[in-house]
């Protein structure tokens, strides 16, 4: 191999890059606008979910069922309303997630032991949000039912009663349980897709679609310095990107990585590595560009995206799919940035990452080389 | 205006779009494949807790704990340790996402009548799906709280218990699918209409043929809708395809009227393409057809409520978001497909779809018509 084929090789997609100032622009300017949006916009944590209130009961002790709702940071109640059908009409015009009707006599029912009944209607369209609002109120219910339950006994002349176990929940790794703390470093590794893969997908394609692969083919240049030549641009875009992600996560949001910083860096180094590959064979492969770009959304940016373990958790897969996340990289690599940012883990917990990272980077870029070659190269 | 010329120049795409043999199996199968990992991925629904768990008393009390943790078909129970290190181990390696000491005292404790203290770590990494988790863990405990209780003083208690009667509407199952995979329609008809307009025109100017159509007695307006009538056309294909794969498929009822669904496509398509003629005359490269095509893609998925509810975004964003055709659509299609909702309710989605696109086209075409002359 031969460092100044390379260099020119690097520097003839170099000027490609310079003469289109907007791919360059956007190069970073995508990855600036996807942290801001997922650390200002974008949450995954439900809080302050929006709740109607009919009070048919009216009494003190309602009130203040509902007062201590409110004070919860998941609930916020934005309304009293008069008769169910206004409460059932906002649901349905989506102004409200969760509604509570409290019949008459409710409070008369349960100051005389009674079971009294308390309708909960909540809005399922968006079953992710559901799903937690129905977590919350079930465990605020069960928590004020405690607190009845204890009182009831003292009441009844045992003194002095408490509860038999109680839980002390701990949280580890995301102490504040705040989304974006996950969030961010998944980002990280999609913008090294977007960067690394999408991008360069359409470089060897977009010589084929000119015709000048044939000049390059007459050039005394190997497939290896080729390859390499047409990867460092695009190397050294992604590592500047994932740079700034790193500061802007910690500046503006305050995403501190636990573990090393430069363990972090080898991490990206080898995943951009296994991206760029992916990207060039893509583009090697179709030879035209629009199939290019079509294929690389569907083989990185979509399975990075959802089949990674990034958002939505692979124990909820089905077989096949649960399977398939074995073989997409950002899965080790996701892995890998939670333990160095949640988790404060080393080396010696992320080896195995690193080792299945570096065997996919070795294995496709050599089908990269060994496909150049029977084209010509 | 002349029919013919646009006609053949509607032919011509076709043939370039179907000659290349790679390029017709995309055409079917991209989108297909989005539509089941899509449908079959995007859950964050809390199934299965794995559970690990210490116990340092072995009583009968733990015992029955035990019990009601593994009863409950929330949590399993994956792993029985012996020490706290073995514990931090499961949780760093995320094999389990919570961890459950018992107290050597919880018998004793809960015999003198006082309060035994369970150690829960909760593993916090994916804080959405913690809180649930946390959620249910207190749930069980106190269920468990009130029967211990109803052992300890009393065979019956009845005491002034709230009945929780939860309710859940339109989707009682929380089934994820019904709200995801229309959704997917909506995004797939955005994606590829984009991308095949925006960069079906750039290649023309990449490889230098945009030249020879325009020396060609083609008037702008002909090229214009002999450019996009063929991406309507596979765009209106490709919605019904994925229609009839998500009813076939995901057994996903169609409730409303199908016309109806076309015709807003047709009106959402309106903006889009306007959206990628616009990317088409401000990229010379098909490279940079695809980074501002991103450009415009993300923000449009991400601030659609498709994923991430729009209520839950701060107030300026929440306003961004009405110049998002996308979101617009979204209403529409999860209206029609899933309540079946009519004219009657839509009308203002489809009335700001049709602005949007009244605006968006006429400027794009308006820039294109320029650049061409």
């Amino acid at each position: 191999m031969n460092l100044k084929n390379v260099q020119a090789i690097a520097r003839k997609e170099y000027y490609h890059l310079i003469r289109d100032f907007r791919s360059l622009y956007l190069a970073f300017f995508i990855p600036l606008l996807l942290i801001l949006l997922f650390g200002y916009a974008l949450s995954l944590d439900v809080d302050d979910i929006r709740t109607v209130v009919v009070d048919h009961d009216q009494t003190p002790e309602s009130r203040d069922f509902i007062r201590q709702l409110d004070a919860s940071v998941y609930f916020l109640v934005i309304g009293y309303l008069t008769d169910t059908t206004a409460l059932e009409h906002t649901i349905e015009q989506n102004r409200a997630i969760l509604g509570i009707v409290i019949p008459p006599g409710w409070s008369a029912n349960l100051k005389a032991d009674r079971k009294s009944p308390l309708q909960v209607i909540i809005d399922g369209s968006d079953p992710n949000f559901a799903g937690s609002t129905r977590a919350f109120i079930s465990a605020y219910i069960s928590q004020t039912n405690q607190k009845a339950l204890l009182q009831f006994l003292n009441r009844q002349g045992l003194q002095n009663i408490k509860t038999p176990v109680e839980g002390r929940i701990r949280v580890w790794f995301n102490e504040d349980l705040e989304s974006r703390n996950f969030i961010v470093p998944g980002i990280i590794a999609l913008i090294i897709m977007i960067v690394g893969a999408l991008l360069t997908s359409l470089v060897i394609a977009r010589e084929y679609e000119n015709g000048t692969m044939e000049t390059i083919r007459s050039l005394p240049v190997q497939a290896t310095e080729f390859l390499l030549g047409k990867a460092v641009p695009y190397f050294l875009i992604a590592l500047v990107d994932v740079l700034v992600a790193i500061l802007m996560g910690q500046v503006l949001f305050g995403v501190v990585m636990k573990s090393s910083f430069w363990l972090m860096i080898a991490a990206s180094c080898v995943y951009l590595g296994v991206a760029l590959c992916v990207g060039l064979l893509i583009s090697a492969l179709t030879k035209s560009q629009l199939v290019a770009n079509q294929m690389a959304i569907l083989v990185t940016y979509l399975p990075s995206l959802l089949l990674s373990n990034f958002v939505f958790p692979k124990e909820n897969m089905p077989a096949v799919l649960k399977m398939i996340t074995y073989l997409i990289p950002a899965t080790y690599y996701i892995d890998i940035l939670n333990g160095l940012y949640l988790r404060n883990l080393s080396l010696t917990y992320l080896w195995p990452g690193f080792l299945v990272l570096l065997l996919m980077f070795f294995l496709l870029s050599l089908l990269n080389v060994v496909i150049l070659k029977k084209e010509g190269l | 205006m002349s029919w013919l010329r646009i006609r053949e120049l509607v032919r011509k795409e076709f043939i370039q779009l179907f000659r290349d043999k790679k390029n017709r199996p995309l055409l079917v199968i991209a989108p297909l494949v989005q539509l089941i990992v899509f449908g079959y991925v995007v859950t964050t629904d809390v199934r299965d807790i794995r559970v690990g768990l210490i116990d340092q008393s072995r009583t009968p009390e733990s015992r029955r704990l035990i019990q009601a943790i593994d009863a409950n078909h929330t949590f399993r129970i994956t792993h029985y340790l012996n020490s706290p290190a073995e514990l931090d181990r499961l949780l760093l390696e995320r094999r389990i996402d919570l961890g459950v000491i018992i107290p050597p005292d919880i018998s004793s404790k809960i015999h003198k009548r006082e309060t035994a203290e369970i150690q829960i770590l909760a593993d916090g990494s994916m804080s959405n799906m913690a809180s649930i988790r946390i959620s249910y863990t207190m749930v069980l405990l106190e269920q468990f709280n009130a029967e211990l209780l109803r052992e300890l003083y009393r065979k019956r208690i009845d005491y002034g218990e709230i009945d929780g009667r939860i309710r859940t509407w339109y989707n009682p199952n929380l089934d994820s699918q019904y709200f995801y995979v229309p959704g997917i329609v909506a995004f797939l008809v955005m994606l590829l209409s984009l991308l095949f307009t925006s960069m079906a025109i750039v290649r023309e100017k990449e490889s230098g043929t945009m030249e020879q159509l325009m020396v060609t007695p083609l008037r702008p307006s002909e090229l214009i809708l002999g450019k996009t009538i063929p991406f309507i056309i596979i765009s209106q294909a490709q919605m019904v395809l994925v229609i009839v794969f998500a009813i076939l498929w995901f057994k996903i009822p169609m409730v409303g009227n199908a016309f109806l669904l076309l015709a807003a496509t047709f009106i959402f398509l309106i903006s889009t393409l306007g959206i990628g003629l616009f990317i088409s005359t401000v990229s010379k490269t098909q490279q940079q057809a695809m980074m501002t095509n991103f450009f415009f893609i993300l923000p449009f998925f991400m601030l659609s409520g498709f994923v991430f509810p729009i209520a839950n975004m701060p107030t300026v964003v929440q306003w961004l978001t009405y110049l998002n055709p996308l979101q617009y659509f979204l209403v529409i299609v999860r209206g029609i497909f899933l309540k079946g909702t009519g004219l009657g309710v839509l009308w203002p989605q489809l009335l700001g779809l049709a602005i949007l696109g009244l605006l968006v086209f006429p400027a794009a075409v308006n820039r294109f018509r320029t650049r061409v002359d």
